[in-house]
């Protein structure tokens, strides 16, 4: 085989292996660095989308929509105020919903939300449209005091079909606040004389709802109600104090009797939320009447309407600046990568000044060489972006492992064609520009005075 | 009748002065006339720093021949510095061979690939440069082609250097002090082994040396100073 210009790059890249493979992988960090953040930048978004599902609209009655998605999907906090029944039936009758799901949250389990809603809400509502309930063990909750629990919840809590629950009214501070004593956090009341039923562990969903527990709305307006009852029963100079999750209840069960649903009165019907689909086609997730629903619950000042979607693309219209930031450092990375392909091709050069002497008497031409080196840099550059590449479908897949684990996010970290071909193609103009400068001292090379004989 | 391998006309070279106002100095170089004919050797001989080695790389067209200096280079009939850029440097390696004193061969490579290195810049297609390298490698005796320069002796070194030179079957070769590095024994062989393979060729060969062994071994022979007189004075005698 002949020699050609490919070779005299290879064998200039292996003389020096220590230097190309630190360089290489310089800019492979860079470029997996870079291609990780663009992929999980998409990713995280699609994963946030999740949690929503095939819910169009998300009534509450917190203080803004963003809170109230926040609250209500994500988990975020309880919510502080009240829907009443006849407010949910109000508005399930009096629009086309092809669903309207009610939910009251601010009982935990080992830190873990519980969420009461109906049999419904595994029926009608998804985490998204291609991803129906499933169970891994067991079905969902039928009756009274039974409780289904989300993956992450059960994998943490060691909850098994079948196991007794007793529900936390309020939800646990955290940890470290606990064993700072802080007084002013008293300790959330757990429900003893309330046993909860596991019939069912949900399989992962990859949504907040993995971290939920899920009850029927009778059971927690008893625990709610039996609470009341007692704290009316035990304070009543105290009474019409507002409805506090977080307040503690040091009271004596036994001087309460236990309540029973047919105990419960209008009053005890609270919700958090309700979840709402509009009608719409089959196969179809829009809807023509959703903005005029909208506008519609809109009018009623009692309430917060949220559409879920929008509000979170809002969220990442307001943390898409530290996106970018992200993303600007990691151009820098790249620049940086740049720079070393360029130090590394520079200090090379006094040792190569022979050599580049000899390829020129012997009939390279200046253009040559100065094309020589140039293409070697954009070589080191095109070996760090596939390097790259590699190493950032490795560490995007880690990346996503860990957001699941920890955080129940389904990210799924698609490194699309396009983006993999336009860092790579920025990667190699970028290392082939650093090569510029080694390049033109190439070109320079004095002939003569670098073929003196040496001492 | 065939053009002269080298001719050289009223060259007259200097390096540039660094001082403009310093008064100009004497040519390095200055021949009113040169020629060598195809397969014609000719030994250059004189103190070092005189200007030897410079000739040859004015001849070679990688020293420029810039104003003040001036003259007329041709080799096979061509103005080599009337070429510019890679036209020079490719009529270069096709038409010149070059073997240094210390041999100067790339690193890295074995010695076969060192002589495929020169036939890259030729005309010969791609496919025969390797059957070519070996054998001139094997016509000067190198039995292990692909091992690195480094492992040979010096004087196997110096073999691969010259084929190296004679890869492209040039019209001129420029040997620059090629017994330098050498011992007597060896410097014997190796000027008989350049002699004999330009021959071979037809190239013609200017050795630049001040060895005193190898004028006895040049027909024709020359110092620069004597190159320098109107008339150069040229010796004859001694083998060819």
């Amino acid at each position: 085989m002949a020699i050609t210009d490919f070779t005299i790059i290879r064998r200039s890249m292996t003389a020096r292996l220590f230097s190309t493979v630190t360089t290489i992988v310089t800019v492979a960090v860079s470029v997996a660095l870079m291609l990780v953040l663009l992929s999980m930048r998409d990713a995280g978004k699609t994963a946030f989308e999740r949690g929503s599902g095939n819910m169009h609209l998300l009534v509450s009655r917190d203080a803004a929509p963003m809170v109230a998605v926040l609250n209500g999907v994500f988990y975020a906090n309880a919510p502080a105020r009240s829907l009443t029944w006849d407010k949910y039936r109000q508005i399930a009758d009096a629009l086309p919903f092809e669903w309207a799901i009610p939910t009251l949250q601010g009982d935990s389990y080992r830190g873990f939300p519980v969420m009461a809603t109906v049999p419904e809400f595994f029926r009608d509502f998804r985490v998204a449209a291609d991803t129906p309930w499933t169970f891994a063990h067991g079905r969902a909750f039928q009756a009274s005091f039974e409780v289904v629990v989300g993956s992450q919840a059960a994998a943490a809590t060691g909850a098994r079909v079948g196991d007794t629950l007793y529900l936390t009214h309020g939800v646990e501070p955290p940890r470290q606040l606990r064993a700072a004593g802080s007084d002013g956090a008293a300790s959330p009341h757990i429900h003893t004389d309330f046993k909860f039923t596991v019939v069912g562990i949900l399989a992962p969903t990859g949504s907040s709802h993995d971290r939920a527990l899920f009850t029927d709305l009778t059971s927690s307006w008893i625990l709610h109600a039996q609470d009341k009852r007692e704290r009316e029963h035990g304070h009543e100079d105290e009474a019409d104090h507002d409805h506090d999750h977080d307040h503690d209840h040091d009271h004596d069960h036994d001087a309460e009797p236990l309540l029973t649903a047919a105990d419960l009165t209008d009053d005890d019907k609270l919700l958090t939320g309700v979840y709402l689909r509009v009608l719409t086609r089959d196969g179809s997730d829009a809807s023509a009447v959703l903005p005029s629903v909208f506008d519609t619950l809109r009018r009623d000042i009692s309430i917060t309407v949220a559409s879920p979607n929008d509000q979170i693309r809002r969220l990442f219209g307001i943390i898409g600046n530290i996106d970018q930031l992200f993303v600007a450092m990691a151009a820098v990375v790249m620049i940086s990568s740049s720079i070393a392909i360029m130090l590394a091709l520079y200090n090379s050069m006094e040792q190569r000044r022979r050599q580049v002497a000899v390829l020129r008497v012997l009939g390279a031409s200046r253009g040559r060489i100065f094309g020589l080196v140039v293409t070697e840099s954009a070589l080191l550059g095109l070996l760090g972006a596939a390097a790259g590449v590699i190493a950032a479908v490795l560490a995007a897949r880690a990346a996503a492992w860990v957001l699941k684990r920890d955080l129940g996010l389904v990210v799924s970290p698609a490194l699309t064609l396009e983006w993999v071909l336009v860092v790579c193609a920025a990667t190699v103009a970028l290392a082939a520009l650093a090569g510029v400068l080694p390049a033109m001292i190439a070109y320079r090379t004095p002939v003569v005075r670098s073929l003196r004989p040496l001492g | 009748m065939p053009d002269p391998a080298l001719s050289i006309r009223a060259l007259k070279f200097r390096y540039a002065s660094s001082d403009a106002a310093e008064a100009a100095p004497p040519w390095t170089i200055d021949i009113p006339t040169l020629d060598l004919a195809p397969g014609e050797h000719l030994l250059l001989t004189g103190s070092s720093g005189r200007g030897k080695s410079t000739l040859l790389y004015l001849i070679a067209g990688v020293l420029d021949l810039s104003p003040p200096s001036t003259g007329e280079v041709r080799v096979a009939g061509r103005n080599i510095h009337a070429l510019r850029g890679a036209a020079r440097d490719t009529f270069r390696g096709r038409s010149i061979g070059m073997i240094f004193q210390t041999f100067h061969l790339l690193p890295g490579f074995s010695a076969v690939e060192n002589v495929m290195a020169a036939l890259m810049f030729s005309d010969i297609p791609a496919r025969e440069h390797r059957t070519r390298a070996l054998s001139l490698l094997d016509r000067l005796g190198i039995t292990t082609p692909d091992r690195d320069p480094d492992r040979l002796s010096v004087g196997q070194q110096q073999r691969v250097a010259v084929a190296r030179a004679l890869a492209c079957r040039p019209a001129l070769v420029l040997a620059d002090e090629p017994t330098a590095s050498l011992d007597p024994e060896n410097s014997a062989a190796a000027v008989e082994l350049i002699q004999s393979v330009c021959r071979e060729q037809n190239a013609a060969l200017l050795c630049v040396s001040h060895d005193p062994s190898l004028p006895s071994r040049f027909a024709r022979r020359a110092s620069l100073d004597e190159l320098a007189a109107p008339a150069p004075a040229v010796a004859s005698g001694g083998a060819a």
